[in-house]
């Protein structure tokens, strides 16, 4: 075994002499072990070094100048390990406190040799702390960590959502396709706390067909009290909502008329329909952005959407409007409106979002009467299908038999138009709760698409309303 | 990830030496011996310098397999690609095991020198090959071209202009995250900071092309499959973080692809009944005869505040034996500052023909012009077919985003259509 022991030496040093390409080193470097493996551990220190010199190859330092040159002086600064945050920063730490030669290998040898046992029990408790180590920090085994909805939130992440609280129990639907995959992956999970709080988060496809959900969820995501993560993202966010589609550079686009895949939360409700409290909202961002990374990260994209919380606009507020300006749309008049109520006035969302909604008398999320400008093409397409309904139908100034500027309709609840844009396609909309508004609905109509598409480009655009 | 630190941190000392002499050692000892050897140790052990050894032991063998079980150094031998800048298996498809193909015959090479303080230019040419036969005996083979390019742009004025629209037009998006430069799944382009600009002011930009070389019996050239814009993003920065270093233009921070690219370009419309991109009055097939009217399609790529592109062509016909499309133009906004200053000096100094706001320069192919729009200087520029027989394409393009944008018409107003609307 010491024969093969000399080899294991003879090979490093060999290795050395290949960089420095002296000969006369290598031959001096082997008479370097040769005598250093006779000594005591104190006297051998100087040719240890020197061997070891050369052994690493450090900076083709000869051994002859090692031999000369003995002492606690370290081969080179650069070697000392630098104390480390992690656990084993503390052994780090002793390492970079000891003076430096100890730690070289030729030491280690002497130190082991002729003790088996306890160079085995060494190694296997290394391998027993190496393998724990590894185990809680990737929190495997006895070390792992339960973690909510599709194992995207960890306790921190659901402490965040709950005020700090820790005692919160979740149940969830695991993302799953349906037999036919055709409405694209879905899942569901519910996070409640013993006190009634609850939050609810799911992933699915947006339903653009008919009789689909989306005046339900239009409603309560795209109302004004939302605000737009920003970032280059299509999402919202308030103190009791947030959505954010899965960014199309992970998923790739989704084909023609489907609509954007979302993650949404719901946290209950709030009667406060124009305070929204920005910590509520900035826990339910982060959450939608975990969400999303989580999910992101199981389809093999790396590249992690940041914290959007320190980019969020403030909260819109109630406007005060004026008589010629509803919505602060200057030119728009709602005939009558003198009477007005605290809860009449409107509440417009920021600019700069996939949409600009003015809602108005909202309850339970649901507002009486709602103008809205959904801008960006995916959400547009949600009123897609809606755009083709209705008998009595929009048209626009400058149509022609091949040619229209888009289609719409318009009904005592409702009017609707999408328009084909150099973004793409625009819906307009505006509705009410009921049929009793259908003239202001028909008054307003024109004027608002004519403002809004002169807003965002769009413009010329003349709406022609059926008689 | 935990072990990394000890084991780097012995510097220079090969990271397997310890634990092969720790292992084999002191074997095949007389046992008469090994009471005295033991307590020789323990004093040793007991000893600070023998307890930060033992110590050591432990760590080192720790960080060993924490180190393989995370898959990391000095355990992975990942290959490296045009100079250092790209890993094996670092992200991108074309890294990856899902660039080849075919299982036969894989090989991924790169060539190509890097950018130096003394010359900032650089090149470097990654070929990926490899080759399927299928049961009936027909072989397909994959060669993959990637070339990548750093440096300024190129000094002509016309042929920066082309340079330039060839990256933003057609499918191209802007990069996430705020990044100067734009990328669809086979080229993109990303500008460098200031801090690199040439002396004479001209910015340095790193540039992709990918390409995937025709069989013969090829019906129609494949498009070569990097794993996505998102790849092409990645490897863009990646190459342009090295070649900023090699350069020594490298600031603390490197680039990174902070997010996901959050849209993809839509379609290709091959159908279309109304103006070209849906930009108004933008109308190409009055000018075509009426069998190629039906085969015109167009693309819109982005359309957002920093960058909007449209472009327009005759799609081939297989039937005629036609492999490629023929192009009709490119026509590009971009008022991104650091994409808009590669363009500084191309546009000349005056107004490029009567009437037109802002400076620039006609061409026979190729058109430009530059003037402050919404307070921000916005370049337009149309690659190609700049005039039908019936109307401006360049005027009623330019004019039309100029409107979208809020801001007043550059070009003067040419016919009917365009003014209306």
């Amino acid at each position: 075994m010491s024969d093969a022991e000399k080899d294991v030496e003879k090979k490093d040093v060999e290795k050395a002499a290949k960089d420095v390409e002296k000969k006369d080193v290598e031959e001096g470097a082997q008479k370097g072990v040769e005598e250093g493996a006779e000594k005591d551990v104190e006297k051998a220190e100087g040719a240890a070094e020197g061997a070891g010199g050369a052994g690493s190859a450090a900076d083709g330092a000869g051994p002859a100048k090692g031999q000369d040159a003995p002492g606690p002086a370290g081969p080179d600064g650069d070697a000392s390990p630098a104390p480390d945050a992690k656990p084993l920063g503390v052994l780090a730490a002793a390492i970079a406190a000891a003076p430096p030669p100890w730690w070289h290998w030729r030491s280690l040898r002497r130190l082991t040799r002729g003790h088996r046992r306890r160079a085995v029990a060494a190694a296997l408790a290394g391998a027993l702390l190496g393998g724990t180590v590894v185990a809680w920090q990737a929190e495997a085994g006895p070390f792992e960590r339960e973690r909510a909805c599709w194992g995207a939130l960890n306790e921190d992440d659901v402490a965040d959502l709950f005020h700090g609280k820790r005692d919160i129990e979740y149940s969830q639907l695991d993302i799953g396709y349906d037999r036919i995959s055709s409405d694209g992956p879905s899942g569901r999970c519910e996070l409640r706390s013993p006190r009634g709080h609850r939050v609810r988060a799911q992933l699915h496809r947006l339903d653009t067909r008919f009789g689909g959900a989306r005046d339900v969820w239009a409603d309560e995501y795209l109302s004004a009290r939302m605000t737009p993560l920003g970032g280059g993202l299509l999402g919202m966010v308030s103190d009791t909502r947030a959505w954010l589609a899965v960014p199309e550079g992970c998923i790739g686009r989704a084909s023609e008329r489907d609509g954007p895949l979302v993650v949404d939360m719901e946290a209950g409700w709030t009667v406060y329909d124009d305070e929204v409290d920005p910590d509520e909202r900035a826990r339910l961002a982060r959450a939608v952005v975990k969400l999303v990374n989580h999910y992101m990260d199981d389809q093999g994209c790396d590249s992690e959407l940041t914290d959007p919380t320190d980019r969020l606009a403030a909260p819109a507020r109630f406007s005060d409007e004026k008589r010629d300006a509803v919505c602060g749309i200057k030119g728009l008049r709602l005939p009558g409106s003198d009477e007005s109520s605290r809860y009449d006035r409107p509440l417009v969302s920021r600019s700069g979002g996939p949409v600009r909604t003015c809602d108005r008398d909202v309850m339970f999320g649901h507002p009486r009467l709602r103008l809205m400008t959904v801008e960006n093409p995916r959400l547009a397409d949600l009123f897609h299908g809606l755009s083709f309904e209705g008998a009595r139908r929009i048209t626009a100034v400058g149509d022609t038999k091949d040619a229209t500027r888009g289609r719409g309709f318009l009904r005592e609840d409702m009017a609707l138009y999408q328009a084909s844009c150099q973004t793409g396609d625009v819906t307009f909309l505006i509705r009410s709760d009921d049929g009793d508004r259908a003239a202001d609905i028909r008054r307003l109509m024109p004027r608002y698409v004519a403002a809004e598409a002169d807003r965002i480009g769009c413009g010329p655009l003349r709406l022609r309303l059926p008689a | 990830m935990t072990g990394e630190r000890p084991v780097g941190s012995s510097g220079g000392a090969p990271g397997d030496a310890p634990e092969d002499i720790s292992v084999g050692s002191g074997a095949d000892r007389p046992r008469g011996a090994d009471a005295q050897r033991l307590a020789r140790v323990r004093r040793f052990v007991r000893t600070r310098r023998g307890g930060v050894a033992t110590g050591l032991v432990v760590a080192l063998l720790a960080g060993g397999l924490g180190t393989w079980a995370t898959d990391t150094w000095p355990f992975d031998g990942r290959d490296q690609y045009c100079w250092g800048a790209w890993e094996q298996d670092s992200g991108p498809g074309i890294l990856g095991d899902e660039g080849f193909d075919g299982d036969d015959g894989r090989s991924r090479t790169s060539t190509g020198d890097a950018p130096t303080p003394g010359a900032p230019r650089g090149e470097c040419r990654l070929t990926v090959s490899s080759s399927h036969t299928y049961g009936d005996g027909d072989t397909e083979r994959q060669h993959t071209t990637v070339r990548v390019r750093y440096g300024p742009a190129p000094e002509p004025a016309a042929k920066r202009v082309a340079w330039l629209g060839g990256y933003l037009a057609d499918r191209a998006m802007p990069l996430p995250g705020g990044l100067p430069g734009a990328a669809d799944g086979h080229h993109g382009i990303l500008v460098l900071p200031e801090r690199c600009d040439t002396r004479d002011g001209r910015p340095t930009a790193v540039t992709l092309d990918a390409h995937e070389e025709v069989d013969a019996d090829d019906r129609v050239p494949e498009s070569p499959d990097l794993g996505g814009s998102q790849a092409v993003a990645e490897l863009l920065v990646a190459a342009a973080n090295k070649g900023m270093k090699a350069v020594g233009c490298a600031d603390g921070e490197p680039l990174r692809v902070r997010s996901a690219v959050p849209e993809l370009p839509e379609r290709a419309e091959t159908f279309s009944r109304g103006p070209v991109c849906r930009i108004p009055g933008l109308d190409v097939s009055a000018d075509l005869t009426k069998e190629t009217a039906m085969r015109l399609v167009y693309q819109v790529g982005a359309v957002d505040q920093d960058l909007q592109s449209c472009s327009a062509r005759i799609g081939r016909s297989l039937r005629l034996g036609e492999r490629e499309d023929q192009p009709l133009f490119d026509a590009v906004m971009v008022r991104q500052p650091r994409l808009t200053a590669l363009l500084d000096g191309a546009t000349g100094t005056r107004a490029p023909a009567k009437g037109w706001r802002g400076t620039g320069v006609f061409g026979s192919d190729q058109r430009l012009v530059r003037a402050g729009c919404a307070g921000r200087p916005t370049a337009f520029l149309l690659l190609g077919t700049p005039t039908g027989a019936t109307s401006d394409y360049f005027a009623t393009f330019t004019n039309a985003v100029a409107r979208r944008l809020g801001c007043a018409p550059v070009a003067p107003a040419t016919d009917a259509e365009g003014s209306r609307r």
